[in-house]
């Protein structure tokens, strides 16, 4: 601490009245309890909206809400492992690529190349294991991880290169790298990185060792396999590293304020140009990663010619954003993304009912938040000189 | 110089005239008692004003006096709290810039309203009312095939007629200064304007350019305009100004005839004769040493020394801004630098910290290298609060610490130490009375004043060895603006080197131990002195120095 | 037909969709607004008109029908983008996916088991191969560039673009003249997309579009946000789509993959060497906030 300053006894006392027109604000405890509040009425308001969809597309609405959360967590009679760990599932490359998004977001860089960063670290995944069939399996999978990263790092490094030194917008330069992305995909597997046989458009399937293992013993699902997989504690564990990294640490601090506002940034003297491509390199590493995550996840390991973890890269942007583009939220709004997902494969099967309401869900919750942001930033009265 | 020009008419309008309003011959438009309240400031305080037709009446006062607010409101950009206007006497609201138009007010921008990727023809045209032609069909067809050179005719008929030549093809942008304003002065004048209101329009010319613009000036009031001149550049209103009112501090001080009056007086009335008079700070308990200070932090040293020399600093759009500024600051001294804003302040005063090259001369710190940030351990107020010193989205702790997060002392490994950080947030928080309820508001809800004790507090609690400040007490009642001099005399008390610049002249004058004006690029010192005022006046009204 | 007349057509007719959707964001644009959402809006002009053909047995009435279906995702991305004046990039990303979602999903309830679009009929083709809306293409291209330029609404668009307070002290309402803007961007993207799926084979795959609203963003870039040179550009473009379906076919040795990459890493090649973006409207994605 400065000692030199003056102690507060010293300042000339000033009187409380001048005429500084601060708006009240609750006690802390009291912030707290909105916030919590308006959290559970987000929460609220999103049933709600389920609710109401339901009741305009002539389902029952109960039933379906009760349809849905069984396809998400389970039932009574069915058990609730076989449910939950498709949730889970479906979750996991959510919350990495969320995740991603977050970074690049809150450095004020509107990426949207989440889907490409994650097929291109299971693309090298890919190719690592196809160079190191024999290698042993620990060996291979934490290669496959390394790599995996590796490559999701580079297609995130080369927009924000595009960026920092050729000014080239990034929501088109990761769009257009997404495509790339999925035609090299294509191109390698149909190609030289095939499955052996040649008949399947996907690659060689990995050696069991190789991939991740099942977490709920058969036996507490009725012997049936579920697929929840050791991936999901690398989301889980990312979760509070990002929140860390982006709150804890002087690097996120700084990539914080560059997002909020550049120029200030500039005048601070923060390495702006840096924080960008640094921003954009991890946020393709955590999605190079679900990639791999993805692929070690499977079955059976290969990685398919197209449709590869479809539109996971696409939906983070929502789960991003609902999630108020910060990690704790994230975990939530994954969550309820995954759930939802599953819960209405359930919904189709058993009621009928077509999962297009996902995306009327998505949409209008995430206009939502960004119509009352947008509304509420037009309102703050600021400055009055 | 221009020269005084021929008045026509001079000879019927009464002499040294300081009544109310009401005893005036029926000017053309009349504002009695206006008021106009920012938050905790006057900018008006009951002020009254007239314009009569074929006169050209100059607004004079420095900055923040409330020209122009005064004018904002005549023009409809803004409305009085209080007070009335007449137009010929009978009263009028003015509630929107249409209206103005409509009761053929007219107004010349500083920052013009121009859209520089038109051309001249465009520009003229945007503005031009609609062709009033009888035929339906000439009226659709003028829908299908428009062309801008022949909507702008009468705007460039008008321009010729007062003797400029406007290339009708030329992009806005590609024009010099001086004449994009002739094209914002033709376009208001193709609205059949009365009145016109001109902001300080000699700021941005030349020579040559305002004697030009003068001759036109006095045309358009020959022809029976009504002009109102805002302006600070006392030789240019004793030049061409009929009648000149003064207003200071949001008062009217003082409204005659420019053939009554001089230059000296003028500056007078501007500075105010309270300057030499104004309760001394320097006498704050605050102010004086304090032992403890002197005992637990020796000063930096003495021997700080930051030198500029000859340099020169472009603008934001590669324009020579700065030129060939030289200047000396010592470690233990503040260096007041004054001036009206629009004359390369941000543009020095960013090369001074480094935040911008300088494309010629140099900079130099006790005589070695300029490394500001590392070496010298540098502070800097930016002019622009919400635009360059705030994040106002993200929380009051936060953006107290945008230094304190790069400085290892509050690092530990690779992470933030929280607590410390939050404790000399909510230090500054106390010491620099920033009111706000706690650490986790977010900035946008304060006002401004205390958004800017926010920037000074960040700044300033550092120990930064070279400060430059740029109205560093902007937005500030009185008590919070004495309480950051005393801040910024104690770190001239610990030997940083200051920099300061202000619009406010009293500000500089109780701040400073040297001064200059910055005007058109160039600085000049002041000398200190008992004819201090008059001469900053003088300066500030771009008059050289009587020996 | 030679196989280089052959190419020269194909050309034409890939180009069609990549030049409506980038002239209507060409004026969007110019009015200040940039629309991310543009592959959403073509993908549901391109659902729609299949749903319109079928309904109208008309495949003109199903181009009308999918221009409307784009003119009220524009007005919905404008509500939020223009009016309440929040991010543009964000608000044109999530129009985006709720649109890929909501067309995915509903082609598959409508269209899932039978190959029921079958029964719609395709534009027919006028000359040369080509349907009526590559001439509608090829005559907005100058029709567009004169409304630009030698109109009163034109230049009240482009002063929104420019300077919008300049515009709002001139007397344009320059919220109104974006809005509408964006709709007629949001239409003709409507009627690239039915060019997409009602233009030849009819048929709708989710994802159609397959990026080609963003390549129309680059075109109106690359065209320096000029209806002439989106022309141009567009048949650069349209000739790299054509090399990813015929490539092979036309004797081009390079695998099939990398050809269909080919639109994409041209955009992006291009738009590395233009980096300059000095055309640009000044005010381009700045959300205008009336003081």
């Amino acid at each position: 601490m400065n000692e030199s300053h003056p102690m507060p006894s010293q300042v000339p006392p000033l009187t409380p009245t001048q005429g500084d027109d601060l708006s009240r604000q609750p006690s802390l405890w009291k912030r707290a309890l909105l916030v919590a509040l308006r959290g559970f009425l987000s929460f609220v308001g999103l049933a709600l909206l389920l609710l109401l969809t339901f009741v305009v597309l002539r389902i029952p609405p109960l039933k379906a809400m009760q349809t849905l959360w069984e396809g998400a967590f389970g039932s009574a009679e069915e058990g609730h492992w076989y449910a939950l760990s498709a949730t889970l599932v479906q979750t996991t490359p959510l919350l990495l690529t969320s995740l991603s998004i977050v970074i690049a977001w809150r450095a004020g860089l509107f990426s949207i190349g989440a889907q490409g960063q994650l097929l291109i670290g299971a693309l090298a995944a890919t190719a690592l294991a196809r160079i190191g069939e024999h290698w042993p399996a620990v060996c291979l999978q934490a290669g496959m991880l390394a790599v995996g990263v590796t490559g999701g790092a580079i297609w995130g490094w080369i927009a924000g290169w595009l960026r920092t030194r050729r000014n080239v917008q990034e929501v088109i330069s990761t769009i257009m790298l997404n495509y790339i992305a999925q035609y090299l995909v294509s191109w390698l597997i149909l190609g030289i990185l095939r499955e052996k046989g040649g008949h399947l458009s996907e690659s060689e399937t990995l050696p069991g060792p190789v991939l991740f293992a099942r977490l709920i013993p058969m036996a507490w699902s009725d012997g049936i396999q579920t697929s929840l997989h050791t991936g999901v504690l690398f989301a889980l564990i990312a979760v509070p590293v990002i929140a860390v990294l982006l709150f804890r640490t002087p690097w996120g601090f700084e990539l914080r304020v560059l997002g909020q506002n550049a120029e200030a940034a500039r005048v601070a003297r923060y390495p702006s140009n840096g924080l960008r491509l640094q921003a954009m390199t991890l946020s393709g590493a955590l999605c190079g990663l679900a990639g791999v995550i993805e692929l070690l996840g499977s079955s059976t390991g290969s990685l398919p010619a197209s449709g590869f973890a479809y539109g996971v890269g696409f939906t983070a942007i929502p789960v991003a954003l609902l999630g108020g583009l910060h990690p704790i939220g994230i975990l939530f709004s994954s969550l309820f993304f995954g759930a939802l997902t599953q819960g209405s494969r359930n919904l189709e099967q058993n009621a009928g009912v077509s999962s297009v309401l996902i995306y009327i869900i998505q949409a209008v919750a995430v206009l939502t938040v960004v119509g009352v942001r947008a509304w509420q930033a037009r309102h703050t009265t600021g400055e009055t000189e | 110089m221009p020269e005084a020009g021929d008045r026509a008419g001079a000879g019927s309008q009464p002499a040294a005239w300081t009544g109310p309003y009401a005893e005036s011959p029926s000017p053309l438009f009349a504002m009695a008692g206006i008021v106009k309240q920012y938050g905790a400031t006057r900018a008006l305080d009951g002020v009254d004003f007239d314009v009569r037709t074929g006169e050209i009446h100059a607004l004079l006062g420095e900055n923040g006096a409330g020209k122009s607010t005064l004018m904002h409101i005549l023009a409809g950009l803004t409305r009085s709290d209080a007070g009335e206007i007449r137009r010929l006497g009978r009263p009028v609201s003015i509630g929107s810039p249409i209206a103005a138009r409509s009761l053929g007010i007219a107004m010349v921008h500083q920052h013009f309203t121009l859209v520089p990727a038109f051309t001249v023809a465009e520009n003229l045209a945007l503005d031009a009312p609609p062709p009033q032609t009888a035929s339906l069909s000439k009226r659709l067809s003028a829908r299908f095939r428009y062309s801008a050179s022949e909507a702008a005719e009468r705007a460039l008929q008008r321009a010729a007629a007062l003797g400029w030549q406007l290339d009708a093809n030329v992009r806005t942008a590609d024009l010099s200064v001086g004449t994009q304003q002739r094209v914002e002065i033709v376009k208001a004048l193709a609205t059949e304007a009365r009145l016109l209101i001109f902001d300080e329009p000699t700021a941005v010319l030349s020579g040559d350019e305002i004697s030009e613009l003068f001759t036109v000036l006095r045309r358009l009031r020959d022809e029976g305009c009504a002009i109102i001149l805002i302006a600070h550049k006392l030789a240019e209103i004793l030049a061409v100004a009929d009648r000149v009112t003064v207003l200071r501090l949001g008062e009217r001080v003082a409204s005659c005839t420019v053939a009554a009056t001089n230059a000296d007086q003028l500056a007078a009335w501007m500075m105010g004769s309270t300057l030499e008079s104004l309760p001394a700070e320097t006498e704050e308990g605050a102010g004086t040493q304090l032992p403890q200070d002197a005992a637990q932090s020796p000063p930096i040293g003495a021997s700080h020394h930051f030198v500029a020399d000859a340099i020169h600093v472009a603008g934001d759009r590669g324009e020579h801004t700065i030129r060939g500024v030289s200047l000396s600051v010592r470690g233990g001294e503040i260096f007041g630098i004054g001036g009206v804003d629009g004359n390369g302040q941000t543009a020095l005063a960013e090369a001074l910290v480094g935040l911008r090259v300088v494309t010629s001369g140099e900079r130099t710190w006790n005589g070695g290298p300029f490394h500001p940030g590392s070496f010298p351990a540098t502070a800097y107020i930016p002019q622009d609060r919400r635009q360059a010193g705030l994040a106002v989205t993200m929380t009051v702790g936060d953006n107290l610490l945008f230094d304190a997060v790069r400085s290892p002392d509050f690092r530990r490994g690779p992470l933030l130490k929280a607590r410390p950080l939050r404790q000399l947030a909510s230090n500054l928080i106390r010491m620099f009375d920033i009111r706000t309820p706690g650490l986790d508001y977010a900035v946008s809800a304060l006002s401004g004043g205390n958004q800017q004790k926010i920037v000074v507090a960040r700044a300033l609690h550092a120990n930064p060895e070279w400060i430059v400040a740029m109205n560093p007490t902007r937005g500030l009642d009185i008590h919070a603006t004495r309480f950051v001099h005393t801040q910024l005399r104690q770190a001239r008390a610990r030997g940083a080197a200051i920099v300061v610049f202000s619009t406010d002249l009293d500000e500089l004058f109780a701040l400073s131990d040297r001064a200059a004006i910055l005007s058109g690029g160039v600085l000049t010192e002041v000398a200190s002195g008992s004819h201090k005022t008059t001469q900053i006046g003088l300066l500030l009204g771009g008059m050289e120095q009587k020996p | 037909m030679s196989v280089i007349g052959g190419a020269v057509l194909g050309t034409v007719t890939m180009a069609t969709p990549l030049l409506l959707a980038a002239l209507g964001e060409n004026v969007v644009q110019k009015s200040g607004v940039v629309n991310v959402g543009l592959e959403g809006m073509m993908l549901t002009g391109a659902l729609m008109a299949i749903i319109g053909t079928q309904w109208t047995n008309n495949p003109y009435l199903g181009v009308v029908v999918a221009a409307v279906a784009g003119a009220i995702i524009a007005l919905l991305f404008g509500l939020f983008a223009v009016r309440l004046g929040a991010n543009q990039v964000v608000v044109g990303v999530v129009v985006n996916l709720m649109a890929l979602g909501l067309t995915g999903t509903l082609s598959r309830a409508l269209y899932g088991k039978q190959q029921s679009f079958l029964t719609a009929t395709p534009l027919p083709h006028l000359l040369w191969n080509q349907t009526l809306l590559t001439l509608l293409a090829l005559v907005a291209t100058p029709m567009l560039w004169w409304w630009l330029n030698r109109t009163r609404g034109g230049l009240e668009l482009r002063a929104c673009g420019e300077q919008p307070i300049a515009a709002e002290a001139s007397g344009v309402p320059v919220l109104r003249v974006r809005l509408m803007a964006v709709l007629f961007g949001g239409m003709m993207a409507g009627i690239a997309g039915a060019c997409l799926s009602v233009g030849d084979v009819p048929t709708f795959n989710e994802g159609m579009s397959a990026g080609r609203g963003f390549i129309a963003l680059a075109i109106v870039t690359s065209g320096r946000w000029n209806p002439w040179g989106c022309l141009c550009a567009a048949l650069i473009f349209g000739c790299m789509d054509q090399l990813g379906v015929q490539g092979q076919a036309l004797g081009v040795n390079l695998p099939h993959d990398l050809l269909l990459a080919l639109p994409y890493v041209v955009t992006l090649l291009i738009l590395l060497s233009s980096s300059r973006f000095s055309q640009a409207p000044a005010s381009l994605g700045r959300p205008y906030r009336r003081a």
